[in-house]
């Protein structure tokens, strides 16, 4: 398994504060890389960070050997980076099947007078009953997004950055606000995307279940700084790591 | 599902062809040239739909490219220069010219944000009223530009209200399909992103500013395309057309009928050039009943006709019985799970 | 230019300017309490210039008593606008909707206005008139003559917006009305309810518009055409910067020196000059010249 990305010694600073403090590590194809730390330790900056939204002050993101720093974001989604929210984030006002088709706009890439002249793809619909199924709830593709339930609506935001055959996803919190069934089935999907698509996972999470079940490997930072990597194993033995934020945990 | 769109495409195609009939069978002289403009002006709210409702950018452009349009087709096919080129030829370079500007000038003023963006496009109607209004060489001052041709095409020229209602007709529906096809492609979608959540949008690699920047060129085109077919149907151009009163009125069209929905906005336009008309023996209460109306037309149905007329089609569709067609297999969650 | 000109028209550019600045202000504080464009904020200017000369000329009320039932009026007008356009509409899907119906409102309130006074322009007499004449008295300080209602002008616009600053920065409920129009929920959390915060925005920001109506309806004529003067003080609040009731405020009165000194040189391009300073200013600084960068709520 090679890496697909690869940070280099990233800063970002908001005013005085030091929110990624000389972020070096690496993910890669084929499993799912834990991000855990505690609340306000800079994962969705560093996220952001990934994928273009905030620019680093200094260092390199480097994805597929290629530096990307000075890349804009829609640029790096083309590249294969896709992307979910903590909150989900859909066009309110278009219909599911909308919603879906512009991240498979993404994966084709067709130019406007093909899309233009042709008609409405639907080629995405074997490859979406499969991961319907393990989302675990029927779609009418006509009804509006809002029809949804909030934890359906996360489910399906995995499902639509799968959709734009991504070489790469982050997920931010997938399973914040949903129900054990649906927990399970957020999983399933993050696993088919490692395993069987064989595509680089970035999985922040605070549920510890998730995280240890279904990561081959963890950063822990905390500060904007990364203070362990290594397996599940390693880090629940890890006494800085215990201390900072599974101890904290524990407490709760 | 299907049923219900294939009944709205029907009663689309239905309502569209029973008015191609009636109307010429009905109406002459002066009201016909007022369902024209209507469906000239249809073709300005088209492109604030464009803008608007599948971008999210509250844009006042539209008249000023319109004002382009006409007074291009106003110089080169007058003789005023000196020379003419064909009418038609002036029809399909007017909105190619206006498209490139429209283009140029939305890489400057699409960097701007949301309400920044909405006053510059103010700025914009703005500045074209001041010149058209006084600068003559071009815009031919306060008494406009008079004795402009009709359409012509080879021999054939557009010269009765009838024929330009055929051609506005065919024009407009060209239009409005070009629309309502690039609503379903990958750059309608790619709008309606940067419209509901520029975030998602970006990271679903949609360019923002360059689909709001074609959006513009666009609605540049259209507007354009309107004012030469304006130019060209009344023989005369003069500027008042184009005072800043007069954008509010083509984004009132836009919204009163539906601002995301082709043909809500095509309604909308010609009901509102037309109702007043039919309206003229209230005479001075005209203009207070239609502000009424707008605002109560917000308050009740902010999503303009066709907001109201899909969930008259949905209610519809309950009452028929129509089940939900489910798209994928049942699973082992599926029920239960949704809380 | 001799000084005489050049004095007469900065004070003439910095009176319409003050006027600009009225209206800008409330544009501005509705955008920041509920995140409307208010389209409609130079035809409420014109209804104070209408309600004023129907007390001052009509009604013939004295000074003492006109202004505070000119101002009780100017309150009930805001609290009739707000109710019936922003505040069935406050939850609508559609920002746009409420925009549109400011539009509306345009319409109706030119429309209601005509119907009772008519279409024809109204002579309002100044404040300090000439009893020979009937005209405005002038104040001549060496071989320079001021019109005496462009300087009342500027000191009435410069005092009421001094008033709602010291409201907002010094008394508690200015600073209940910041607090509300920054987060509405925290602040019906902790018992500010938002009718009142809202409607006492739209109150002081209508009221700001109308008095700038009556300085207005002596200098030019009371007419629906006031309502024009909007598009000058959005020109105003984008130079100063949107959402800074600061900027807006200079930003107004660089307009309103612009406009007086473009008439003098090219008077018919009066518009295009002010609208061109504006778009290069939106292209070259489009934070304004005090903005700092704002998310932008509209």
């Amino acid at each position: 398994m090679s890496d697909i990305l690869r940070l280099e010694h990233v800063n970002k600073h908001f005013g005085g504060l030091h929110v990624s403090n000389d972020l070096t590590f690496s993910i890669k194809t084929g499993q799912v890389t834990g991000l855990i730390g505690p609340n306000g330790a800079g994962k969705t900056t560093l996220m952001n960070i990934i994928s273009g939204i905030y620019i680093q002050d200094s260092g390199q993101v480097i994805f597929d050997g290629k530096d990307i720093s000075q890349i804009p974001p829609y640029t790096r989604a083309r590249m294969g980076i896709g992307r979910t929210f903590q909150a989900p984030r859909f066009l309110q006002r278009s219909n599911i099947r909308d919603n879906l088709l512009i991240g498979s706009d993404l994966s084709e890439q067709k130019s406007f007078t093909k899309s233009f002249f042709t008609r409405q793809n639907m080629t995405f619909e074997e490859e979406l009953n499969r991961y319907m199924k393990v989302a675990g709830f029927d779609i009418d593709l006509e009804n509006d997004i809002t029809s949804l339930t909030y934890g359906q609506q996360k489910l399906l935001e995995i499902v639509r950055s799968l959709l734009s055959h991504p070489r790469m996803i982050l997920v931010d919190e997938p399973a914040a606000g949903l129900n054990n069934a649906e927990i399970e089935n957020a999983m399933a999907l993050i696993n088919i995307a490692a395993k069987e698509n064989g595509i680089g996972v970035l999985l922040i999470e605070h549920s510890m279940d998730m995280i240890m079940n279904i990561c081959k490997e963890i950063v822990v930072i905390n500060f904007g700084k990364v203070i362990a990597t290594g397996t599940p194993e390693e880090i629940s033995s890890n006494e800085e790591v215990i201390t900072a934020y599974l101890g904290k945990d524990a407490d709760d | 599902m299907k049923i219900k769109k294939n009944l709205s495409k029907l009663f689309i195609l239905l309502s569209c062809i029973l008015f191609i009939v009636i109307v010429p069978m009905f109406f002459e002289g002066y009201s016909l040239m007022v369902i024209n403009l209507s469906l000239i002006y249809a073709i300005i709210t088209l492109g604030i739909s464009v803008m608007l409702g599948m971008g999210g950018q509250l844009s006042f452009a539209g008249l000023a490219f319109m004002g382009f349009g006409a007074y291009f087709v106003a110089n080169f096919c007058s003789g005023r220069l000196g020379f003419t080129i064909p009418t038609l030829l002036a029809l399909v370079l007017a909105p190619l010219f206006c498209g490139i500007v429209a283009f140029l000038l939305g890489l400057i003023l699409l960097k701007l944000k949301g309400t920044y963006f909405t006053f510059a496009t103010i700025a914009l109607v703005q500045v074209c009223f001041s010149f058209f209004t006084n600068y003559r060489p071009l815009f031919g001052g306060p008494d406009g530009i008079s004795e402009i041709p009709s359409l012509s095409v080879g021999s054939f020229t557009f010269s009765s209200y009838n024929q330009w209602f055929y051609l506005s007709v065919g024009i407009l529906a060209a239009v409005a399909i070009v629309v309502e096809r690039i609503r379903r492609t990958s750059f309608g979608r790619s709008l309606a992103s940067v419209r509901d959540n520029d975030m998602a949008a970006l990271t679903l690699g949609v360019n923002v500013y360059m689909s709001k920047v074609k959006a513009f060129a666009l609605s540049g085109v259209l507007g354009a395309l309107a004012g030469a077919m304006y130019a060209m149907q009344g023989n005369f151009v003069a500027s008042d057309l184009f005072a800043y009163n007069n954008a509010t009125q083509f984004i009132i069209m836009a919204m009163v009928g539906g601002v995301n929905n082709t043909f809500g906005c095509i309604v909308g336009s010609v009901l509102i050039t037309i109702l007043p008309e039919i309206f003229r023996s209230l005479e001075r209460f005209l203009q207070l009943f239609y502000g009424l109306a707008v605002i109560v037309l917000m308050v009740f149905m902010p999503m303009g006709m066709a907001g109201v007329g899909s969930q008259f089609a949905k209610k519809i569709k309950k009452i028929l019985g129509i089940n939900k067609l489910k798209r994928s297999a049942n699973s082992t969650h599926s029920k239960g799970v949704s809380k | 230019m001799g000084l005489n000109v050049i004095v007469t028209v900065l004070l003439n550019g910095f009176a319409m300017g003050m006027i600009y600045a009225l209206i800008a202000m409330g544009v501005i504080l509705l955008i920041r309490a509920i995140g409307v464009l208010n389209f409609a904020q130079g035809d409420l200017l014109m209804v104070g210039a209408y309600i004023t000369y129907a007390l001052q000329v009509d009604m013939k009320l004295p000074l003492w008593l006109m202004i505070p039932v000119a101002l009780l009026c100017f309150a009930a007008v805001a609290l009739i606008f707000m109710f019936s356009i922003y505040w069935p509409l406050r939850n609508a899907s559609y920002p746009a909707a409420i925009i549109i119906a400011t539009m509306g409102a345009s319409i109706v309130i030119k429309e209601i206005v005509m119907l009772i006074w008519g279409g024809l322009p109204l002579r309002m007499p100044p404040l300090f008139s000439n009893p020979e004449t009937g005209g405005g008295r002038l104040l001549t300080i060496g071989s320079v003559n001021l019109q005496w209602q462009l300087i009342i002008t500027g000191l009435v616009g410069a005092a009421a917006i001094g008033v709602v600053f010291f409201l907002f920065e010094h008394l508690y409920a200015g600073k209940m009305l910041q607090a509300a129009s920054q987060d509405k929920f925290a602040a019906e959390l902790i018992g500010i309810p938002t009718v009142i915060t809202t409607a006492a925005t739209y109150i002081i920001s209508i009221s700001l518009a109308c008095i700038g109506g009556y300085m207005v309806g002596p200098i030019f004529t009371v007419s629906v055409t006031l309502g024009n003067l909007l598009l000058r003080a959005f020109a105003g609040v984008i130079i100063g910067g949107l959402g800074n009731i600061k900027g807006a405020i200079i930003g107004s009165l660089i307009v309103g020196i612009i406009e007086a000194f473009a008439s003098v040189r090219i008077s018919t391009y009066k518009d295009a000059v002010i609208f061109l300073v504006l778009l290069v200013f939106l292209v070259v600084r489009p934070q304004g010249i005090f903005g700092e960068k704002i998310q932008d709520k509209a």
